[in-house]
C-alpha cells in the first residue's frame, strides 16, 4: 500500500459512481439535457435569424453560414466537455469551502487538485456534445468539405487544449473563491471572460478591438479554445494560422501550470468550516 | 517500555538487523508532539443598522479569534486520548491542525514523524480523521460504493481491503445495509459507515471528532463498545474530542482538558475532581420528616432538601468536623459523602479559564 | 396605520443591511454585466459590415447598440432573480407556513424585498452604468423628447411591477406542481429569447414576429428600449403603454389568486 493510487482508475470510478447517481433520477437527468439541448436550439436560431439578413459575419473573414455553424458546432464540443466534467466540480468546490467538507478531500492520499476537480460529471452535459457532432456533420456536407488525415488527429487534440484552458480559468476563479468567500460574481465573471471565446477572432478589430484580441489571446487565453480547432476545420492549412497553433499548445501549458500554482497557493491558506 | 522507532521517524533505519548491538535502553518517542502549537481567524465583523451596513461597504472591521492558544501535547503510541472542553475551546482545531487540514499560525507538530499541514501522501495514508457532523460517503450511492473508492484511492490490496471491510462491518453489525444508499440510514448507521470507510486502510492513527454527537443513547454505546474493542485489538493511537462524559468515562484513561485554545489539565479522569474541586457533596437522610432542620445552611451550602433528604456542599478540609456536628445534633438514618458531579467541576473549570482569558485580554488592552 | 408603516420599514431595513453584506459581490456584478454588450458592439459591427450599411430590420448599428444598451437598462427593473425559485422553495419546504399564521401579506412582503434589492442595486450601479453610457453616448442620437422620456419612464416602472407579478404568479405554480424548477427553466427560456433581451423582436419575420409582439414577455426588455429610440410613436405608443398597464393589472390579479387559492389547498393538507 505504499504506491500513489492509479490516477485513471480512481477517475473511472468517479465516473461510474456519477452515472449511477445520474440514472437514479432519471427524470432529472432528461430533462436537464432537454433543458440543455434547448438552450442550444436558442442560440441556433439566433444566428439563423442573423443569416437571415448578412450572408456573411465581418467582411472578408470567411465566416459564413456553415462555416460558422462549424465555429458553433466547436464551441458546444469544448463548452459541453466542459459542463461535463468540470463545472459540477467548481461548483461544488465553493460549496465544500462553505461546508468545511473541503477537509475530507485534504485527508486523502491523493493530489487534491484531482479529487476536486473530477469527483463529478454530469452526463446530461454531454447531450450538447451530441448535438455539436450532428451540426458539425451537416455543416461540413453542406460545405462539400471533407476533412483530410491530419485534422481528424489535431482537432480533437485542439478541442483537449481548448477545454484545458478552460478548465484552467474555471479553477483558478474557483480557487479565489477560498479567499473571497461566497462568490456568485466569480462564475459570472467566468461566463462573461469566457463569452467571448464564443465568436470568430476577426471581430475584434479596431482601436478597442485589437488590443483585447491580443489581451485574450495571449494573457487569457481564451481566444485560443474555440478559434484555434475551428479553423483548422473551417479555414484549413492557411499558413497564417500555424503560429496560432503552435502558441496554442504553449498557451494550454502555460495555463495548467498557472491556474495550479494559484489552486496550491489557495490551499495554503483554506480556514475550514467551524463545525 | 523498551521498542523501536516507530519506522517513519528513523532516518535511515528501515530494518531492524539482528546483528546490530542492539541499545540497552531506547526511549518510547512519542507518536504525537506538539508544541507551542496556536491558531488564529480573522472574522470580519458585521455592524448593526443601517448606516453602520452602508459604511462596511467600503471599510471592513475584522476580529482576531484565537481559536487555539499555543499548546504543547505527548502521546505515546497505542494510548486513547480525550479532548474535553466547551464548544470554541479548541478542541476540533487542534485535530485539524494535526490532520494538516489547516496550517497553524505558530508552533510545531509532529505525528508519526510527520509535519502534517506538509500533506505527505505517505501520512496521508496511515491516519484517519471522523468527523461526527460531517459525512463524507457519496449520499446517493450505497455505502459500498463509497468503500471501493477507497480501496482505490489508498490503494488497499483487494484481500486484504475485502478481509478488513468484513471484519469492521461484522463488528459494527451493519451487514445488510451495505447496499442501501447513505442517505437512507440513519443517523447511527451513518456513522458506522463513516467509521468503517476511515478504518478500511488500517490506520496507526485514528481522530475522532465528537463521533457520538447527535446520536441516540444505544447508538453511542455501541460506537463507544466498538471504539473501546477495536482499540484493544489493534493498539493504535487514538485522540477523541467530545462534550459527553460518558464517552470520555467509557473510552479513556487520559483526559486533556482544553477551554479557550489551552490545556487546562492532562491526567487521569479521576484526577480532576482531587485537583479541581474544593468541595464534596453530603447527603443526609433524618430520621423523620418533621426533624428537618431549617438551619442547615449554617453547615455549607444547600443544594436540594426534600424530606426527608437534604444535601449540602461543603469544603473538603470541613467535612470531618461538620459531619461529627451534625450527627451530634440531629437523628440521622443515612448519610453519604460524595464527589460532585464530574460535569460541575468541569464546568467551574471552564467558567474560571474564561474568567481568567477575559482578565487577560483586558489587561492586554490597556497596555 | 402608524404601526404598520413602521413594520414595513423595519422590514425594508433589515432586507436592505442583508444586501449589503455582500457588498463585494454587489460593486463587481455590476460592472460585469455590461461585458456581454462589447461582444454584441462587435459581433454586430462585423455583421453590418457584411451588409454594408444597410438597415436590419429598421435598425441601423449604432441603434441596435444603443437598443442593447437600454435594454440592460430595462433588465435593472424587470429582472427578478429567484423570485420564483425561491417562492417555489418556501412552499416546498414548508416555509409558508408563517403566513399562514402571521398577519404578514406575503406578496407585500415579497414586493417589498424586491424594492429594496432594487433600491441598494440602483445606488451601486448607478456609478457603473453611468459610466458606460457616457463611454458609448457616440451610439445614441441624443435625448429623446419629454413626453418619450416620460413614456420611457412609465414603462420602467410598469417593467418592473410586470416582472414581479408575472415571476410572483410561477412561483405560485410550486403549489400545485412539486418541481416548479423545469417550467422555470422554459419561462426563463423564452423570456430571454422573445422579451428581446437577446435581440430587437421587430427582426422576426412575418407571423413570427405578430405572435411575439402579443406577448407580455416584451414589455420586460424590448418595449421601453424601442419607446427611447422612437421605434414606437403617437398612437401606438399610447396603446402599447395601455396594454402594459394591462398585463401588470392581469399578473397582480393572477398572483394574489393564485396564492388564495393556493394558500387554502395547502392549508387543507395540514402539516
Amino acid at each position: 500500500m505504499t504506491e500513489s493510487p492509479r490516477y485513471l482508475r480512481v477517475f473511472g470510478t468517479f465516473a461510474r459512481n456519477s452515472l449511477v447517481r445520474d440514472m437514479t433520477f432519471r427524470a432529472n437527468f432528461l430533462i436537464d439535457c432537454v433543458s440543455s439541448l434547448s438552450w442550444v436550439f436558442m442560440n441556433l436560431g439566433f444566428y439563423v435569424l442573423i443569416f437571415e439578413y448578412t450572408s456573411e459575419i465581418g467582411a472578408r473573414t470567411g465566416w459564413q453560414k456553415y462555416e460558422f455553424f462549424v465555429f458553433l458546432s466547436t464551441t458546444l464540443f469544448v463548452n459541453s466537455v466542459v459542463q461535463a466534467f468540470f463545472m459540477p466540480n467548481a461548483n461544488e468546490l465553493s460549496e465544500l469551502i462553505r461546508t468545511g467538507h473541503l477537509d475530507f478531500a485534504l485527508l486523502k492520499p491523493i493530489d487534491t487538485q484531482f479529487i476536486v476537480s473530477l469527483a463529478r460529471i454530469e452526463w446530461s452535459s454531454l447531450a450538447n456534445f451530441v448535438f455539436a457532432f450532428v451540426l458539425l456533420c451537416y455543416s461540413l456536407v453542406q460545405l462539400n468539405f471533407t476533412p483530410q488525415p491530419v485534422q481528424f488527429v489535431l482537432y480533437p487534440l485542439y478541442l483537449a487544449c481548448g477545454v484545458a484552458i478552460l478548465y484552467s480559468l474555471m479553477i483558478a476563479l474557483s480557487s479565489v473563491s477560498i479567499w473571497l468567500g461566497r462568490n456568485q460574481s466569480l462564475y459570472d465573471f467566468w461566463f462573461y471572460i469566457t463569452n467571448f471565446s464564443r465568436y470568430p477572432m476577426e471581430i475584434y478589430a479596431g482601436r478597442i478591438g485589437t488590443p483585447l484580441r491580443r489581451v485574450f489571446t495571449f494573457a487569457i487565453p481564451v481566444l485560443i479554445v474555440v478559434n484555434v480547432p475551428a479553423r483548422l476545420l473551417a479555414r484549413p492549412l492557411e499558413s497564417q494560422n500555424w503560429p496560432l497553433a503552435a502558441f496554442a499548445l504553449v498557451a494550454t501549458a502555460g495555463s495548467l501550470a498557472a491556474s495550479r500554482w494559484v489552486f496550491q497557493r489557495a490551499l495554503a491558506s483554506y480556514r475550514s468550516a467551524s463545525s | 517500555m523498551f521498542t523501536t522507532h516507530p519506522p517513519a521517524a528513523a532516518g535511515a533505519a528501515g530494518h531492524f538487523s539482528p546483528q546490530a548491538p542492539r541499545p540497552i535502553i531506547e526511549f518510547e518517542m512519542a507518536i504525537i508532539q506538539v508544541r507551542g502549537l496556536a491558531k488564529s481567524y480573522r472574522v470580519y465583523q458585521k455592524q448593526e443598522g443601517l448606516l453602520a451596513s452602508v459604511r462596511g461597504l467600503f471599510h471592513r472591521r475584522y476580529r482576531l479569534v484565537q481559536a487555539v492558544r499555543g499548546i504543547d501535547l505527548d502521546v505515546e503510541e497505542g494510548q486513547f486520548v480525550a479532548f474535553l472542553g466547551p464548544n470554541g475551546a479548541g478542541k476540533t482545531t487542534t485535530l485539524k491542525l494535526l490532520s494538516g487540514v489547516i496550517t497553524p499560525t505558530r508552533g510545531t507538530a509532529e505525528v508519526m514523524g510527520f509535519v502534517p499541514w506538509k500533506r505527505d501522501n505517505a501520512y496521508r495514508r496511515r491516519f484517519a480523521l471522523v468527523m461526527g457532523q460531517k459525512n463524507q460517503l457519496w449520499w446517493d450511492l450505497p455505502a459500498q460504493e463509497s468503500f471501493r473508492l477507497h480501496q482505490q484511492i489508498y490503494r488497499i490490496e483487494p484481500e486484504r481491503f475485502e478481509r478488513t471491510r468484513d471484519e469492521l462491518v461484522d463488528l459494527l453489525r451493519v451487514g445488510g445495509l451495505l447496499s442501501q444508499p447513505v442517505r437512507e440510514l440513519s443517523l447511527g448507521e451513518r456513522m458506522k459507515m463513516e467509521l468503517i470507510a476511515a478504518l478500511l486502510h488500517s490506520p496507526e492513527v485514528l481522530f475522532l471528532d465528537e463521533p457520538t454527537i447527535g446520536l441516540d443513547v444505544i447508538a453511542q454505546h455501541n460506537i463507544q463498545n466498538f471504539l473501546r474493542h477495536y482499540q484493544q485489538l489493534r493498539r493504535i493511537t487514538i485522540l477523541l474530542t467530545s462534550h459527553y462524559m460518558k464517552d470520555v468515562a467509557a473510552l479513556c484513561k487520559r483526559v486533556v482538558i482544553i477551554a479557550q485554545g489551552r490545556i487546562m489539565y492532562d491526567g487521569s479522569l479521576a484526577g480532576i475532581v482531587d485537583r479541581f474541586s474544593g468541595h464534596k457533596v453530603i447527603t443526609l437522610q433524618f430520621a423523620d420528616e418533621a426533624a428537618l432542620p431549617a438551619d442547615l445552611d449554617r453547615y455549607g451550602q444547600v443544594l436540594e432538601q426534600q424530606a426527608p433528604k437534604a444535601r449540602i456542599r461543603v469544603p473538603r478540609r470541613a467535612v470531618p468536623e461538620l459531619l461529627a456536628a451534625i450527627l451530634a445534633r440531629h437523628t440521622i438514618e443515612d448519610v453519604s459523602v460524595e464527589d460532585p458531579p464530574l460535569e460541575e467541576v468541569i464546568a467551574e473549570m471552564f467558567s474560571q479559564a474564561d474568567d481568567r482569558i477575559a482578565a487577560e485580554e483586558r489587561a492586554e488592552q490597556l497596555a | 396605520m402608524l404601526a404598520k408603516a413602521r413594520t414595513w420599514w423595519t422590514i425594508l431595513r433589515i432586507c436592505l443591511e442583508e444586501r449589503l453584506v455582500y457588498r463585494g459581490d454587489f460593486a463587481l456584478g455590476t460592472l460585469m454585466r455590461f461585458l456581454p454588450i462589447v461582444t454584441q458592439i462587435f459581433l454586430w459591427r462585423a455583421v453590418f459590415e457584411a451588409t454594408s450599411g444597410s438597415s436590419i430590420a429598421g435598425y441601423q448599428y449604432h441603434e441596435l447598440i444603443a437598443y442593447y444598451l437600454l435594454t440592460m437598462v430595462t433588465r435593472a427593473f424587470s429582472s427578478m432573480p429567484g423570485l420564483a425559485s425561491g417562492i417555489a422553495l418556501q412552499i416546498r419546504n414548508g416555509e409558508i407556513k408563517k403566513f399562514l399564521i402571521q398577519p404578514i401579506d406575503m406578496i407585500g412582503f415579497l414586493l417589498l424585498s424586491r424594492v429594496a434589492h432594487k433600491l441598494v442595486y440602483y445606488t451601486v450601479a448607478l456609478g457603473p452604468f453611468a459610466l458606460v453610457f457616457y463611454l458609448c453616448r457616440g451610439f445614441f442620437a441624443g435625448w429623446p423628447d419629454p413626453g418619450t422620456l416620460a413614456a420611457f419612464a412609465a414603462s420602467l416602472l410598469m417593467a418592473f411591477l410586470l416582472g414581479f407579478f408575472l415571476e410572483a404568479t410561477f412561483g405560485m405554480l410550486g403549489f400545485w406542481f412539486l418541481d416548479v424548477s423545469s417550467l422555470l427553466f422554459v419561462y426563463m427560456l423564452f423570456n430571454f429569447f422573445f422579451s428581446g433581451h437577446m435581440f430587437p423582436i421587430d427582426m422576426l419575420p412575418g407571423i413570427w414576429g405578430d405572435l411575439v409582439q402579443l406577448l407580455p414577455l416584451k414589455y420586460l426588455a424590448y418595449y421601453p428600449a424601442a419607446v427611447f429610440l422612437g421605434k414606437v410613436e403617437g398612437a401606438a405608443l399610447v396603446t402599447g403603454l395601455w396594454v402594459q398597464l394591462g398585463w401588470v393589472l392581469f399578473f397582480f390579479a393572477a398572483s394574489r389568486l393564485a396564492l388564495a387559492l393556493g394558500l387554502r389547498r395547502y392549508s387543507g393538507f395540514g402539516g
